[in-house]
């Protein structure tokens, strides 16, 4: 429609492209068994996770990186011209959060995040729990003093690692094996640190949990594990963030997320994905290779996943749910923009396994100027699964005619008793509703701004209301007067 | 993509091409790619995106371990005609003219490949691409004759064109079939295609059909399938619409023990229209996959696709369907339904409608539904005094009836519908 407008919009800048100038201690590029080693040390792991790491490893060097099936291109990467492991300098054992380096403070509330308890009370973000990763470590945790008064355990994954190491034993890898995937091989070799939550029986967590990650360092890859657990009859509502400077080259962000609910528990988790997307011409920015995944793994359990996707100049990625438990219930809410040249394919999985499962799937996707946004998704009802149900929407919207959105849904069913619904819609901003908005003294980029967000408010309105506003404006960034 | 070459079903590719005898109907360029695409790819096995869930490879090597054959002569055909319709017989691949009517109609023209002129002989394989699947090459390279037919500029054929392909064999036999359809400018035809399987050996038929519908012309054609559980066969229909064309085609499968139809639709001129309308009921341990692919090439185009599927038994169906927008197809509408059936906890469905769009003036959706026999209409029926078995019944009639219903002519509906009761 309007070429300014476009510009405009082509030139909005990204909010959180800036580089904290700290001291780290950084690997040098490379991988190989020795790094692994290395970076096990460093972490002064048990010698049975350094065999994970090992294996896991082994295994990597016989894949092939996959290049096919994804609607995506971007050229090979050369996974030795990384560095594994970025850590800020100054790290040793933290007893208050004045031994954090004052530089990573900062950054960290120019981000918008606190990592300071008291003010927590007073600010608008009033009421979450934060594990902040810098690079490829955790540098603080908050809140986990209360809420470990109610039993729950939020700290980084490292420090899960030596504490708590039944529970890591037990659960890693149960989802998310490291045989799943290429990067999900990778990560489990390499990974460097992230979350870990459990939450005990009968407990609902008082507060948000969440995660923020963050990648500064040059030349570096951030590698991270979360690790959710949800015991009988207990309730989290997770979230998850992440930034990244602004940078000419391409960087890797390969991480794994587990979520395992057990009998009556229900895990909600929620993502604002804001790497930086690279710059119109499509250089730089994040290669996003994420693998999700929760289990419902006994009767009456929900896992739901509701993203807000607008970084990363290549995303893959696909939070999907094993629905084992009879009665358990899973569910996708998605919301994913690509701009200039950024290409996403992301979806769900919903694996019916138990009786009586349902599973919902909302997608929505936006592509303007240049980018490729594809929908791929699988619903899977086993035999067996009697009486489950599924179903999906995918709606995408086209803004320019250089751009392209698609729909890959992928249906498989072994049971009668199953109901399965697909649909899936491609359109563009209807002129008539941009001419209603208009003749009302409504502008242009407001208008746009206005339709974006009644068509994504499905999902929008499953976020935890602090992350509904952060998207919600976030949108509006993405796509100012973006309209073809 | 390139895959491993399967070794074990290396023996079928060399199985066919000692049987071939060329008539020499295709360019040495083509064949030759065709002969690398085949050395390069192979039979596809369900690594294969394309073939996923309908392993060819592992079927012919299962199924076809002794090729010999023993095709059978066909000597009478009347039972299959249907009525006021001029009747075309291709034996084993083979036009048959002693077999076929006399064409008497104005505007029509039939060839077998061995004689047809030069001008004809340069569009075959121009419409099916031999780079773009392994049975078009396969078919290209091998198959050692078939039949053009031609509807002449302007011509409305006033009478319905039947083909009959039919093979058989007393052993395990393998057939390459193939046609070329031209329909020249403002002319108009209904053509009728069915596949017929006699003898006692099981046949892999590998079927190739290509359409090229000029400009303001019109086709109605319907494919239909139903060659029991000797029957193995991928069938291409490959179309080119030119501007302000119409396709419509109707395909029905009953049965087949492995069925798998590519059907592929370019709509490479403005204004043209195609509607695809398929039903296949799949019982025992049958397997039918369609593919479909809408290729709207060109602006102001409009397709709609309704696929209906009964899975039974042990049976598979697949419903694969694509719609693919190319970024000069502005003002494209493109629909795609499939609803399908299961009937047995032991049957698979497997749906994969695709949208792949790069224009944005468009209006594009696909929706798939999977269920079964709605309860309470049953329960409706029973409780009005129609058993179990018999209301059953009605109810996957009436879902199959929203396709037959759009079959012409009517002599061939009524055709279908018996075919379609006498399997439920």
């Amino acid at each position: 429609m309007s070429n300014e407008i476009l510009e405009q919009q082509i030139n909005s800048e990204y909010k959180y492209g800036f580089v904290t100038d700290i001291e780290t201690d950084t690997f040098a590029k490379g991988l190989n068994e020795d790094v692994v080693k290395a970076l096990s040390k460093k972490k002064n792991e048990p010698e049975w996770l350094l065999e994970f790491r090992l294996k896991a490893f082994r295994y990597w060097l016989t894949l092939e990186e996959p290049k096919n099936w994804a609607h995506l291109s971007y050229p090979k990467i050369n996974f030795q011209d990384i560095s594994y492991y970025s850590a800020p300098k100054k790290m040793p054992e933290l007893n208050s959060l004045n031994e954090v380096d004052p530089e990573l403070l900062k950054t960290f509330e120019k981000l918008g995040i606190s990592l300071e308890e008291q003010k927590r009370l007073s600010g608008v973000q009033s009421n979450i729990a934060v594990d902040a990763v810098f690079d490829s470590v955790s540098v603080k945790t908050t809140f986990r003093e209360t809420l470990s008064e109610k039993g729950i355990i939020f700290c980084s994954f490292s420090d899960a690692v030596l504490e708590y190491p039944e529970l890591i034993k037990k659960y890693m890898g149960m989802v998310v094996p490291y045989t799943d995937n290429y990067y999900a091989a990778l990560n489990s070799a390499v990974f460097s640190d992230g979350s870990f939550c459990y939450i005990p029986k009968g407990v609902r967590c008082p507060m948000e949990l969440s995660t923020y990650f963050r990648i500064n360092s040059i030349g570096t890859g951030q590698f991270e594990r979360t690790l959710i657990v949800a015991d009988e009859a207990s309730y989290v509502s997770y979230l998850e963030g992440c930034t990244a400077p602004k940078r000419d080259e391409n960087q890797l962000h390969a991480a794994i997320v587990e979520i395992i609910a057990h009998k009556d528990a229900e895990v909600k988790y929620s993502t604002v994905q804001n790497w930086y997307p690279g710059d119109k011409n499509g250089k730089g920015g994040i290669y996003n290779f994420v693998t999700k995944r929760g289990i419902c793994l006994e009767d009456n359990s929900k896992i739901s996943w509701t993203q807000v996707e607008t970084g990363s100049a290549i995303t893959w990625k696909y939070p999907s749910v094993i629905l084992k438990g009879n009665n358990s219930v899973g569910e996708f809410y998605s919301v994913a923009v690509t701009n200039n040249k950024q290409e996403a394919d992301t979806g769900t999985k919903m694996i019916h396994i138990g009786k009586n499962t349902r599973s919902t799937i909302i997608s929505k996707g936006i592509s303007a100027g240049f980018s490729n946004n594809s929908y791929r998704g699988l619903v899977q009802i086993r035999k067996g699964s009697t009486n489950s149900r599924n179903f999906s929407q995918c709606d995408s919207l086209l803004m320019g005619d250089k751009c392209g959105a698609h729909t890959f849904p992928y249906i498989e069913i072994k049971d009668k008793s199953a109901v399965v619904e697909h649909e899936a819609t491609t359109s563009k901003i209807g002129e008539d509703q941009l001419f209603y908005c208009k003749q009302r003294g409504i502008s242009m980029e407001k208008s746009i701004a206005l339709i974006v967000n009644g068509y994504c408010k499905e999902v929008l309105n499953k976020l935890p209301m602090e992350f509904a506003v952060e998207a919600q404006k976030l949108l509006a960034v993405s796509l100012e007067g973006s309209v073809g | 993509m390139k895959l491993e070459k399967s070794q074990t079903a290396q023996h079928i590719i060399e199985k066919i091409s000692a049987t071939a005898s060329k008539v020499g109907f295709i360019s040495d360029t083509v064949l030759s790619n065709a002969l690398l695409q085949i050395e390069n790819v192979g039979i596809p096995n369900n690594k294969h995106e394309d073939y996923k869930y309908c392993n060819i490879d592992s079927i012919l090597k299962k199924e076809f371990k002794n090729i010999e054959q023993n095709f059978i002569n066909v000597t009478a055909i009347n039972e299959y005609k249907i009525k006021d319709t001029i009747t075309l017989v291709v034996v084993n691949g083979n036009y048959s003219e002693a077999l076929s009517d006399k064409i008497i109609l104005k505007g029509l023209q039939v060839h077998s490949f061995a004689n047809i002129d030069s001008s004809a002989n340069k569009l075959i394989s121009t419409i099916a691409d031999v780079q773009k699947d392994v049975f078009i090459a396969m078919n290209t390279a091998f198959c050692s004759n078939g039949f053009y037919l031609k509807i002449q500029k302007g011509e409305k054929l006033k009478m319905p064109i039947h083909i009959i392909y039919i093979s058989g064999s007393e052993t395990e036999a393998l057939v390459n079939s193939r046609n070329f359809i031209e329909l020249e400018e403002q002319s108009e035809a209904t053509i009728i295609e069915e596949q017929i399987l006699i003898g006692q050996g099981k046949v892999f038929t590998n079927f190739l059909s290509e359409k090229f519908i000029s400009k303001n012309a019109k086709l109605n054609s319907t494919l239909f399938q139903n060659e029991g559980h000797l029957g193995y066969s991928v069938n291409t229909n490959q179309i080119k619409q030119e501007q302000d064309s119409q396709y419509h085609n109707h395909t029905i499968t009953l049965s087949g023990q492995l069925v798998r139809n590519n059907h592929n639709v370019l709509l490479a001129g403005q204004n043209s229209e195609a509607n695809l309308n398929g039903l296949f009921y799949s019982k025992e341990n049958q397997i039918i996959d369609n593919h479909t692919l809408m290729d709207h090439q060109a602006p102001h185009c409009e397709s709609n696709e309704l696929y209906k599927g009964i899975i039974k038994d042990k049976s598979t169906g697949v419903f694969n369907g694509k719609i693919f927008v190319r970024k000069d197809a502005q003002k494209t509408n493109a629909y795609q339904s499939s609803k399908n059936i299961l009937l047995s906890d032991d049957a698979s469905i497997y749906a994969k409608p695709q949208l792949e769009i790069y224009a944005n003036d468009v209006k594009c959706s696909h929706g798939t539904s999977t269920g079964k026999i709605d309860e309470k209409a049953l329960f409706y029926l029973n409780t009005r005094g129609i058993g179990k078995e018999s209301a059953k019944k009605l109810l996957l009639r009436s879902f199959a009836q929203e396709i037959i219903n759009k079959i012409e002519p009517e002599s061939l509906k009524e055709k279908i519908t018996l075919f379609f009761e006498k399997n439920l």
